[in-house]
Parts: C-alpha cells; structure tokens; sequence
C-alpha cells in the first residue's frame, strides 16, 4: 500500500504539471487545446532522435522543450486566429475542433513516420529506500524536476511582472486590457509554455515509465480530467487533483487493473461537473 | 445578455441552423426514396466483392450513425460525443442478449434499441438537471464514451476485452449474406430519415428548433427545454442503438474498436459538419462521401488519421455549415442561407403558445 | 484633446449610439449625463476600443485611435474605469496598482500619490479585492487607472452602487485630481455631484446628444433641472 502511495504521489506530482498546462491555457484564453498531448509526444521524439544521432542527453532534452515550445507557438499562429474572433461557449467548441485536427495530424504523421517507438530514459544509480518502500531513482529523479518545476511557477506567478499580468487576464480578461495588456500576447506565451511543461511532463515521465509514440490521446484525456477536478484555470487546483487522483490511481491499479481505475479517474471528473462545476479550487464564473 | 448569445451560438458555430419544413410532406418523402432508390443501385455495382460490400453496409451503419447523432446536436444542440459508445451499448447488449441469454435476434436488437435509448435519454436527463452547458455535456458525454471503451477493456470476461466477441446468434441466416444486410441497413436509413423528417415537421420539431436557436426565449416561451431535449436524445440514442446492435449482427462480431470515439464519433462528426448538421440528408451525404475516401484512405495507415486532421481543420474554418446549405445558398434555393432565427417556415404549429 | 466625430456603435448590427460627436480640451473636466439606456456605457466603450464602432472618427492627441483595441488606447494615455470595474478578484490592491502602471514599471512617485488620494488602499494593500465593499472596490478601479499616469481619465458612472456619503468622497477625489490638472470625461446619472466638478457638459438621450453646454448654462436650463435635478 505504501509503495502505491509512494508511487501515486510521483505520477500526482506529474499530472499537476501536465494539468497546469492545460488548465493556464484554458483559464486563460477560454481555449481548450485537445492536442496538449501531442505536444508530450512530439518533444519524446525528438528527445528519442536526437539521442540516437548521438547528441547528449542534456542537449537532446532542451531540443524537447524547445519541440514543445514551438508546437504551442505553432498552434497560436495557426488556428487562434479564427477561434480568437469568438466569445465563450463557440471559441471554447472551435478551439476544441480545430486542435483536435491539430492532435490528428501530428499523431498521424508520428505514428506513420516513427511507429512503435518511446522514449525511455535511464537514470542510472542506486535505489533508494523511503518510508520501507525501494523507489527507483528515476521516480525521484522525475519527482524532483517536477517539484522545481512547480516552485519555478510559483515564483513565476506570485512575484514576476510577468506572471501577474497573466494572472490578470485569467482573472478578468477585459480589465487586463484595461492595464494595456494584450491577452492574445499572453495566450501565446502561455500556450509556448504549456507545450514545454507538456515536454518537461513527457521527459519525466519517460524516466519512470516509457512514454509511446501513440500516447498522445492518452495523456491528453488524463489532462483533461486533472484540469477538470482541480478546476478550469487553477493551477493550484491542478496540483491538488494531480496528487489526489495519481494516488487514487496508482491505488486502484494495483488492485482492479489499469482499465478500471481509469474508470475510476474518468467517474470523479463527471462527478465533479455534475456536482461542482467549478471543481476543487476553481474560480466560479 | 452575452451569456445567452454566446449559448446558442454554440451549435450555429457548426451550421446547426438548418430547418427547411417549408417542404411538403409529400416532398420530403419522395427526396428519401428518391435517394433510398440511388443507394439502392449500389450492389449492383459492388455486389461481387465481399470486402466491397462489407465496407458499403458498414458506410450505410456509420449513415445511421450520422442521423442519430444529428437528431442530439442538429436538432436539440446537445453536443453527444458518445455516439459509438451509445452503438455499442446497443451493439454489445444484443449481443450478449442473443448469445449468452438466447434470445431471438429481434428481441435482442428491441431490447438494445431500448436500452441505447435510456441510456441516451439519461444522459440528457441528467446535463439538464445539471444545466451543463454544451462545452460540459461533450465533456461528460466523452467520459461516458472513454468509461464504456474501457468498461468493455476491463470486464474481458463478459465482453471479450480487447479482441471482442464472436456472434454465434444469426449466423447461416440472411444476416452475413453478402448483399442482403445491405438492404436491412438501408430500410434502417429510410426509416430513421421518416422518423426524424416526421418529427421536424411535427411540433415537437417545432419546439426542437427553438430551443436550439435560444434557449432562454425558447423557455419563456413555454416550452419545457428540458423534456424535448431528452425526448430528442432517447430517440436519437435509440436510433443509434438500433443501429449497432442490426450492425452487430451483420458484421459477425463486436469488439471495442467497433464502437469507439476515435473511430466512430470523429467520423460521424466529420460526416456530419460536411454533409450539413441539421440538414435531412446531410448525413447520408456525409456518410457516402467519406466512406468513399475512408475507403482509398486505408491504404495509407496512419496518414489516415493525418487526413481526417486535415479534413476536420478545412471543415470547420471553411465550409462550416456543411455541403447541403452551402450548395443551396449558391443555388438560392427558397429561403436562402438560413437564418439563426427561422422565420421562413411555412409550417404553423397547432398547438403551442399563442 | 478628445475629439470624438460622429460616432456610431452599438451590438448585434443595432447601433445605441447615432453620429456623435463631441470634444473634451485638455485640462477640462466633461461630464455627460442621461438616463438610463441612454448610451453612455455604449459610448465610452466604443471611445476606449471595448466596443468596435460602426462609423466614425475618435482622436485623441492628434492619433486617430478608432479601430485601436483597449490594450492600445490605454498606452496612449488615456485611463478607463467602466462601470462593471473589471477588477481582478483574487488579486491584492497592491497588486492591482502594480498591474496599473503595466506598460512601464510601476514609479513609486505615483503610487505615493494614488495611496495619498486614497488611503483606505493603503491600509489594504495585501487585501483581495474580491473581498471588498463596493466603496472600496471603485477607488481601487480609480487607483489602477491612475496608476499609467493618463492624460485623460475616462470613468462610467463612478458612483453606480455607492452609498451617498461614499460617491460624495469620490467626486473630492476627482476634484483634486482635477485640480492637479487631469483632463476628466465622466458620465453619470447623478448629476448634481458631477455638475459641481464639471466644465462642461452634454447630455445623452436614446443615443444622441440632446444638449450642451457649460455647466452653468445646463444647471440652469429648465430641462436638465427637470428632468435630472428633480425641479418641476
């Protein structure tokens, strides 16, 4: 039971960043990007070429964050421009559409181009021991970007000029105009940023478990629940539901199976909207 | 105010703003047999091939698809992305039905029917209640969806898991024939076409159309949202059940990947947006079309999928009302391009509030 | 300073506002009055690029800023307090008037006098503004405009929801930004506060503008006294 906890808490540390993209996108823009976990994918390929043409690990993961990066750039150029001249419910359904194309055709092209491959990364050394439970260094070498990660988007939102001009146009899009921001401006700079957290989730992750070129889908609908339960636009909520439902997962799975808890994961996003729409920590529209 | 505009939006985004009961009934009954006639020709041509005809029923199945689905968004604006997963509630409960419980293959496919129909019906039940709007209910609508794929992933004892399960129910009966299930599939798509022109016509279509178009005005109006909302998707829903569960039976098997969103609810959208939402023959537009280029598209493998992203993409920046009201408004055809509001309808209802 | 020539917005394809036209000079103070639905939200939403317009011309210190967005307008020089406030719940006052002065860094001279001009800010400097009273809530809208340094300063009905004794003490405080030589276009309902700190006037009715003039001639005009100083 502990390992699974142990466990759960390394894969909750995971969806918290993963949901934390999503949810500034959508928190911020009103848009729903459906191709979040192709952005995974696309930056463990590169990681995974960029290894086997023999450039460093180091240097190939910066090339992943930076694949990630682009696709979100990519994605703002391209089809924001029609979703932006929506409001409310038809952006967030264009925007739905449109990045759902998006997720089809990177996953189409990767999948015929590199098929039946993942990235897994090795880190090498000795297992450590917590709490009676051995955990593998990669867990702990993943747990421990991921918790920098998150004090990075801390310091990031609560004390930079910038983190609060974003924080001001999820909290009200037409008084950040009213400061001279430019919530377009933003959005893009959120959406580079959601696609390197999607890369920095996808290379983690990697060090735990493979992650396959056909994972895209997957990652996004995990996404999509976390970003849902911890609330559309709160990234504290995100983290919060990414270690209650990693935990809640990585319990269940021991003990029904993979397909079932994932059930289980699927059931507490449809209560939530069913129940509070607004989720654990979100804000009320 | 903004709230209520940016609502009914939601579905016009995607061209949900067709309504032309300005036609007779006289009319629109010789439009579907004149089309079930042209359909009805195909095995002339295919019929040698197995493999061809088996894809032409399958392309007739995802046409019944596209209909129910029509019926929950086109007409009422719920945005269902559950289609395959209500088909395969149909399709794997009749089957079930018919080899494990040994009912007879129509009581099963009724008993499918009746339980892909509640099924839906509940589902829009409870986004009313809940006043989900149409962002939530397809959110919740593809929970169910995933659940159900990964129910039947899970519960491998009674449902065969990923490799599905083998009908032994209907086999050496005209159902696996090679050309006979195309023609049970196609009085499928005749009758569901009269079910949902019958109901456009009707009153109930009436208030279909309103309360898609403004849901606040539609309500104070008189008209109880709620109930036609969930009338619309137990019968949209009974259709698909009805659907997966004849499918089924014709196919000779079931498995996860009959039913699932990726390949059944993408399709059927893609059919549908291009064929026209809301539209009569929009989805069997649709569904000739795109069974023909899925057909060529096979060859391709996963570009398949690359395809269907570049198709969705086109679709919804550029021909976003679908085929049917774009060819019409080139013709100018009575009435134009349809309004938001439908003021051309000829049809006064006789019941209703003043 | 603001030059506002026939000017037509409104929503949906419906325009609220008909060919307005109207001026404010530099270092006046503008009011524009009317009645409900009159089309002084429309109007100042359409001036300060919330609200595209249907025709006409806005300048504003010789730039044409009609088809600019709000974003733009404010890094003119030109501070809007809207009606609705569009404050940011979750965040600080001291947030806020950081956020204020977004487009430069934010000059500690000006936050000493926006904290000066109001100092129950002051004292809820790490307060949220979600949690304040509607008094408050206004003179942190007013802060976070002034904090750009404006050349004008734009505000719709500043005293919407405001207790009498709190909408007094936030027309002083225009005064003295008034005094300190802020160009000022306010409009309001309540019309014996802003006659008592305006220049000038127009009043607004279903969308065009019925009457002008300085404040003494529409003090005195018998229909401005009727119809919004309650004088038959």
């Amino acid at each position: 039971m502990t390992a699974s906890i142990l466990d759960g808490i390394v894969l909750g540390l995971q969806f918290g960043v993963l949901a934390t993209g999503l949810t500034l996108v959508y928190g911020l823009g009103g848009v729903l990007n459906l191709a979040y976990g192709q952005m995974a994918v696309i930056s463990a390929m590169v990681v995974l070429l960029a290894m086997d043409a023999g450039v460093p690990l180091l240097a190939a993961v910066g090339l992943g964050l930076l694949a990630g990066g682009l696709l979100g750039l990519l994605l703002d150029v391209t089809i924001l421009r029609p979703v932006y001249r929506l409001q409310g419910e038809a952006r967030v359904l264009l925007s739905l559409l449109l990045s759902l194309g998006v997720a089809f055709i990177v996953d189409g092209f990767l999948n015929w181009r590199f098929p039946l491959r993942g990235l897994s990364l090795r880190v090498g050394g000795e297992a450590v021991e917590i709490l009676g439970v051995r955990m593998r260094t990669g867990s702990l070498v993943a747990s421990g970007i991921t918790l920098l990660v998150l004090a990075v988007l801390f310091y990031l939102f609560r004390f930079t000029r910038l983190g609060r001009a974003i924080r001001s146009v999820i909290e009200n899009e037409e008084g950040a105009r009213l400061v001279g921001i430019d919530p377009h401006h933003m959005l893009r700079i959120i959406l580079v940023l959601s696609g390197v957290l999607a890369a920095i989730v996808a290379v983690t992750r990697s060090m735990v478990a493979p992650v396959n070129v056909r994972a895209g889908f997957s990652i996004t609908v995990l996404a999509l629940i976390v970003t849902v339960v911890g609330g559309l636009g709160s990234i504290s909520g995100a983290f919060l539901a990414g270690l209650v439902l990693g935990i809640i997962n990585s319990i269940a799975s021991a003990y029904i199976g993979t397909f079932l808890s994932l059930i289980i994961l699927l059931v507490a996003a449809a209560l939530t909207i069913l129940i509070r729409p607004a989720g654990l920590l979100g804000v009320r529209e | 105010m903004s709230e209520r505009f940016s609502r009914a939006t939601g579905t016009s985004l995607v061209g949900g703003a067709e309504s032309h009961t300005s036609r007779s009934l006289t009319a629109m009954l010789g439009t579907v047999a004149g089309m079930a006639a042209v359909l009805a020709l195909f095995p002339l041509w295919l019929g040698d091939s197995r493999v061809l005809m088996g894809v032409a029923i399958l392309g007739l199945a995802f046409a019944s698809y596209a209909i129910g689905f029509n019926l929950i968004f086109g007409s009422t604006g719920q945005l269902f992305l559950c289609v395959g997963a209500l088909a395969g509630v149909g399709g794997y409960s009749a089957t079930i039905l018919a080899d494990r419980a040994g009912l007879p293959v129509l009581v099963s496919i009724l008993a499918a029917t009746l339980l892909a129909g509640v099924t839906g019906g509940l589902l829009s039940w409870i986004a009313v209640r809940r006043s989900l709007g149409v962002i939530f209910t397809g959110i919740v609508t593809l929970i169910f969806a995933l659940s159900f794929e990964n129910l039947l992933l899970g519960l491998s004892g009674v449902t065969g898991g990923d490799a599905g399960l083998q009908i032994g129910a209907g086999s050496g009966t005209f159902l696996r024939e090679q050309i006979a299930p195309y023609y049970l599939m196609l009085a499928l798509v005749v009758v569901f076409l009269i079910v949902h022109g019958l109901l456009r016509r009707s009153h109930v279509g009436w208030a279909f159309r309103a309360l898609r178009d403004d849901e606040v005005a539609a309500e104070l109006a008189g008209i109880d949202v709620a109930r036609y909302r969930v009338y619309g998707a137990l019968v949209g829903a009974a259709m698909l059940g009805m659907a997966g569960a004849t499918y089924a039976f014709t196919a000779g098997r079931v498995s996860p990947t009959t039913f699932g969103f990726a390949q059944v609810d993408v399709v059927v959208i893609v059919m549908l947006a291009f064929g026209g939402i809301g539209t009569l023959l929009g989805p069997i537009l649709g569904a000739v079309v795109f069974t023909a280029i899925d057909e060529v598209l096979i060859e391709f493998g996963q570009l398949r999928l690359l395809a269907y992203g570049v198709l969705i993409i086109v679709l919804f920046l550029w021909i976003r009302r679908g085929m049917i009201p774009t060819l019409r408004a080139l013709i100018g055809r009575r009435g134009g391009p349809p309004n938001r509001r439908d003021t051309t309808a000829a049809h006064t209802p006789s019941t209703g509030p003043g | 300073m603001l030059e506002v020539a026939g000017l037509s917005a409104g929503y949906q394809g419906n325009d609220v506002v008909h060919e307005l036209s109207f001026h404010v000079d530099e270092g006046e103070t503008v009011m524009i009055i009317g009645s409900n639905g009159a089309g002084k939200t429309t109007l100042f939403r359409a001036i300060c690029g919330l609200l595209p317009s249907s025709s006409g011309q806005v300048t504003f210190m010789g730039t044409d800023i009609s088809a600019l967005a709000a974003q733009r307008i404010v890094r003119l020089g030109i501070g809007f307090v809207p009606a609705e406030r569009h404050l940011f719940p979750r965040m600080t006052v001291g947030e806020h008037l950081a956020l204020g002065a977004y487009p430069h860094r934010p000059d500690p001279e000006t936050m000493r006098v926006v904290l000066d001009l109001f100092p129950r800010l002051e004292e809820r400097r790490r307060q949220v503004a979600g949690t304040m009273s509607g008094g408050e809530q206004q003179m942190l809208a007013v802060g976070r405009a002034l904090m750009a340094n404006p050349r004008l300063l734009v505000l719709d009905e500043p005293t919407t929801g405001l207790a009498p004794k709190l909408a007094s003490e936030a027309y002083r405080a225009l005064d003295v930004l008034r005094g300190q030589g802020l160009t000022i276009l306010v409009a309001e309902q309540q019309v014996p506060l802003a006659l008592a700190i305006s220049d000038r006037g127009y009043v607004l009715e279903n969308g065009v503008i019925g009457l002008d003039g300085t404040s003494e001639e529409l003090a005195a005009d018998p229909r401005v006294r009727a119809a919004y100083l309650g004088v038959t």
